[in-house]
């Protein structure tokens, strides 16, 4: 019913999605899998009709079809429901849902918000979503929000004629397990008006609600396999083109920490409304991963470490001595390194070149009579260029035109090139491809063979598994378990996540 | 992809060409003697905006400058008599104050750029109008000669005021360019967050660059006391829109991080040769700043970095 028929997408220097075949058929749950920069959200948008293929064509029961927005592809039945919740918070539930078209309850002029209410709760029994239509949004919960994006696309039921086709971005991302179920079986039961294409991380969540899945590497479909006689292994090993293993993660590369050496301790910290009674030790050579869900606290502890939040109970000692100012500057005084989640935001800064990004924590040590001694400066670039092996044109190259990789090499670089010997990870592996990925890992490896502490948010369980000596799981801002092991003895995924919510 | 190529060079070759149009139109345009008198008259102009590129590089405004200038032709004029020379260490002083005080309350107060030193600009003004009783001052012209004489006199057919104007643009491009702070700078003007999270301080390098900002704009205000010989509450108007007219047509953008010094110099240029060029026209003075008002909205809608701004989902 739904066909793409070797559609290509080029940007300038990428070869995004190479003659891509895609097809869904009524009623039909399919599955889209693929690491980071796979052309998953690319073909996404292809579908929802936010880019325009540049090859081949797409097809609605077998007539062609060319989307110049997603207004006209939501005429034709096709809907988004966005992984970054595209809800207005401010605005009542109704409002959001009919967002754009409201026309239907308008009379000379005037809204009819009790008819809206009426068509809103008929929208949200849809998905079983039993709330009042004139909250507002930001009073919702992480998953009732999720259901709502869902019911705003489900009103092009009475909209279109024709068949739907929804797109799930990765809808379960914030959900807790039950909630995810929930969903499933929502979904499931939609299926007799729509066809669905969930697109996830969660492999086995893909599985467990998809037909069909269809496998994409380097912007090519490289597999498609029905559910019933596919599994995750084989999935995850043609999505990455060879199998993941302790191998992956440097695990015969851990070593045992100095125990003797503390260099962060918490003694009963808290921050109002994040976090709350924490207590723990950074040792040198340790790596302490925080586990939890969004919103768990973890990103504050961070924060707080780095100086960003200052706490307001407890004590924290950074190297023996008492903090009583929490600032960056500081922070970075004390030998704390930061690397953010948000790698183009907070990590580089896009518009400064290598060098600059690299010496941007330590400026004055790099001037002389209060001048900058730039040629200094490209030596430490360029040995650091060597030593992580950044792919690079040259030193003066602007670090946002960089491949993620490489820019997350450059925010490693410019921590240790000042000496850091406190660093905190906040999802550091995000949006990186494979090999870049490994590149962090034995970064991580060889630091903590060096002696620095590290505070890691890690992005999956497995990674938090993969490359920590100590685990500490977080709910609602207070540690639930801590788990300390060696290799060999590392806890499971089922034991963190019972944990975590 | 073409327009992001050569949007850097966009400036100078909006420069080259007005210059050529206008020297075809007005041969007498071109020649060098007629030339050095134009960029003369347009130094205090430059002063100006070479401090208020450092309040647009970091993202910010600095509306105060204007009504800075107007206070300190009066402060200058007043207390000349008193302080000889070092009147124009105390106005510089003065006008640096007064934007450490709007980059204050910009960083610590959570006050936008453009209110706030709108704010102070106007206790500038009404400092100015007290100071002289809301009446145009005069200079004694021996204590003036005496004192600031060397800044409009002529060497070999230089004018002293265009080597002022050069030696303050090359301190302010080597502070730019060449220094922590200048480094510091272009960080918080690029990437603020990634600033905070490398530890720099900031609020200090804002609270700075608006206090240089006070302290340029401090200076052209000394210039034109000197040059017009008093001092009056409305001396400096008109200033303030020539001044971000050619911070944003020299190439750095509202949305900071980019541009520079350089550029502002060039930007200044462009706005001579625009009003030379008015005056060939004989376009009369009341419509000049419609021109320039129209010349800094196209500026702006050239210059500005889009992706800087928040995108809506396409």
């Amino acid at each position: 019913m739904y066909q793409l028929k070797a559609v290509d997408k080029h940007f300038p220097g990428v070869h995004a999605l190479q003659a891509v075949d895609f097809e869904v058929q009524r009623g039909e749950i399919v599955g889209l899998v693929g690491e980071n920069g796979a052309g998953k959200s690319t073909l996404m948008k292809v579908i929802y009709g936010a880019y325009q293929p540049d090859g081949g064509e797409i097809k609605i029961d077998g007539k062609r079809v060319r989307f110049q927005n997603p207004r006209q592809a939501m005429d034709h039945g096709i809907g988004m429901v966005f992984q970054e919740q595209s809800l207005i918070p401010n605005l009542t539930v109704m409002e959001n849902i009919f967002l754009g078209f409201e026309k239907q309850f308008v009379t000379f002029g005037v809204v009819s918000w009790r008819a809206m209410a009426t068509a809103a709760r008929a929208q949200l029994a849809k998905v079983k979503l039993d709330i009042d239509p004139t909250t507002i949004t930001s009073d919702l919960s992480f998953a009732q929000r999720q259901l709502v994006e869902l019911v705003k696309v489900l009103t092009l039921e009475e909209r279109i004629d024709g068949d739907l086709v929804i797109l799930l971005d990765e809808p379960t991302s914030v959900l807790a397990e039950e909630e995810v179920k929930l969903l499933f079986q929502i979904v499931r039961g939609l299926t007799k008006r729509a066809s669905f294409i969930f697109v996830s991380h969660r492999i086995s969540e893909v599985l467990e609600l998809s037909d069909r899945i269809y496998i994409m590497k380097d912007g090519a479909v490289v597999d498609v396999v029905h559910s019933n006689d596919a599994d995750l292994d084989d999935i995850q090993h043609k999505m990455v083109g060879r199998e993941i293993n302790s191998e992956y993660y440097r695990e015969h590369k851990q070593q045992a920490y100095n125990s003797n050496d503390v260099l962060v301790s918490f003694d009963n910290v808290g921050l109002q409304g994040s976090y709350r009674n924490i207590s723990f030790d950074l040792h040198a050579g340790e790596v302490l991963c925080l586990v939890g869900t969004e919103g768990s606290g973890r990103e504050a502890i961070l924060r707080t470490v780095f100086g960003r939040d200052p706490c307001n109970a407890g004590r924290v000692k950074i190297k023996g001595e008492p903090v009583t100012a929490f600032s960056p500057m500081a922070g970075v005084r004390r030998g704390i390194g930061h690397v953010p989640r948000e790698r183009k935001i907070e990590g580089i800064v896009n518009g400064m070149n290598v060098y600059e990004n690299m010496t941007l924590a330590q400026i004055r040590k790099f001037a002389r009579l209060g001048i900058m001694n730039v040629p200094a400066e490209k030596q430490l670039a360029n040995e650091w260029i060597e030593r992580l092996g950044i792919k690079t044109p040259s030193v003066a190259k602007d670090c946002g035109g960089l491949s993620g990789g490489n820019q997350q090499k450059v925010v490693l670089a410019k921590w240790r090139s000042s000496g850091s010997d406190i660093l905190l990870l906040d999802h550091p592996t995000r949006g990186l491809d494979i090999g870049a990925k490994e590149d962090v890992y034995e970064m991580i490896r060889e630091m903590s063979a060096n002696g620095v502490g590290i505070l890691l948010a890690a992005d999956t369980l497995e990674e938090a598994i993969g490359l920590s000596h100590t685990i500490i799981v977080l709910k609602d801002g207070e540690i639930q378990k801590r788990f300390e092991y060696a290799t060999g003895s590392k806890p499971s995924l089922y034991d963190l996540v019972h944990h975590m919510i | 992809m073409t327009h992001e190529i050569l949007r850097p060079h966009f400036p100078w070759i909006t420069l080259v060409a007005l210059i050529v149009i206008v020297g075809i139109a007005n041969p007498a345009f071109f020649s060098v003697s007629g030339f050095v008198i134009l960029m003369a008259d347009v130094i205090p102009l430059l002063i100006m905006a070479i401090g208020m590129t450092f309040a647009i590089y970091i993202g910010g405004i600095d509306l105060s400058i204007q009504q800075l200038a107007n206070m300190v032709t009066v402060m200058t004029t007043v207390y000349l008599a008193q302080f000889g020379i070092s009147v124009a260490l105390l106005v510089v002083l003065v006008g640096g104050l007064f934007g450490i005080i709007s980059g204050f309350v910009t960083t610590r107060l959570y006050v936008p750029s453009f209110v706030s030193t709108l704010a102070i600009g106007f206790i500038a003004l009404s400092i100015a109008k007290w100071l002289s009783n809301q009446r145009a001052l005069f200079m004694d012209a021996t204590l003036r000669d005496a004192h600031f004489g060397w800044m409009f006199g002529n060497t070999m057919g230089v004018p002293h005021e265009l080597v002022i104007g050069l030696l303050l643009a090359f301190f302010a491009w080597l502070l730019q360019t060449r220094t922590p702070f200048g480094r510091a700078l272009k960080a918080v003007g690029s990437g603020e967050l990634a600033a905070v999270a490398s530890g720099i301080d900031v609020d200090r390098v804002k609270i700075f660059a608006f206090g240089l900002s006070g302290m340029f704009a401090a200076f052209a205000g000394l210039m034109f006391s000197v040059k017009l010989s008093g001092g009056d509450a409305q001396l400096a108007n008109g200033f303030l829109l020539l001044a971000i007219v050619a911070v944003l047509v020299g190439g750095t953008p509202l949305t900071g991080g980019v541009g520079g010094i350089i550029n502002t110099v060039i930007g200044t240029l462009i706005v001579m040769v625009i009003r030379a060029a008015m005056v060939y026209l004989e376009i009369d003075a009341t419509q000049q700043q419609m021109i320039f008002g129209i010349v800094l909205i196209v500026a702006i809608a050239l210059t500005i970095d889009r992706s800087k701004l928040r995108s809506v989902v396409k």
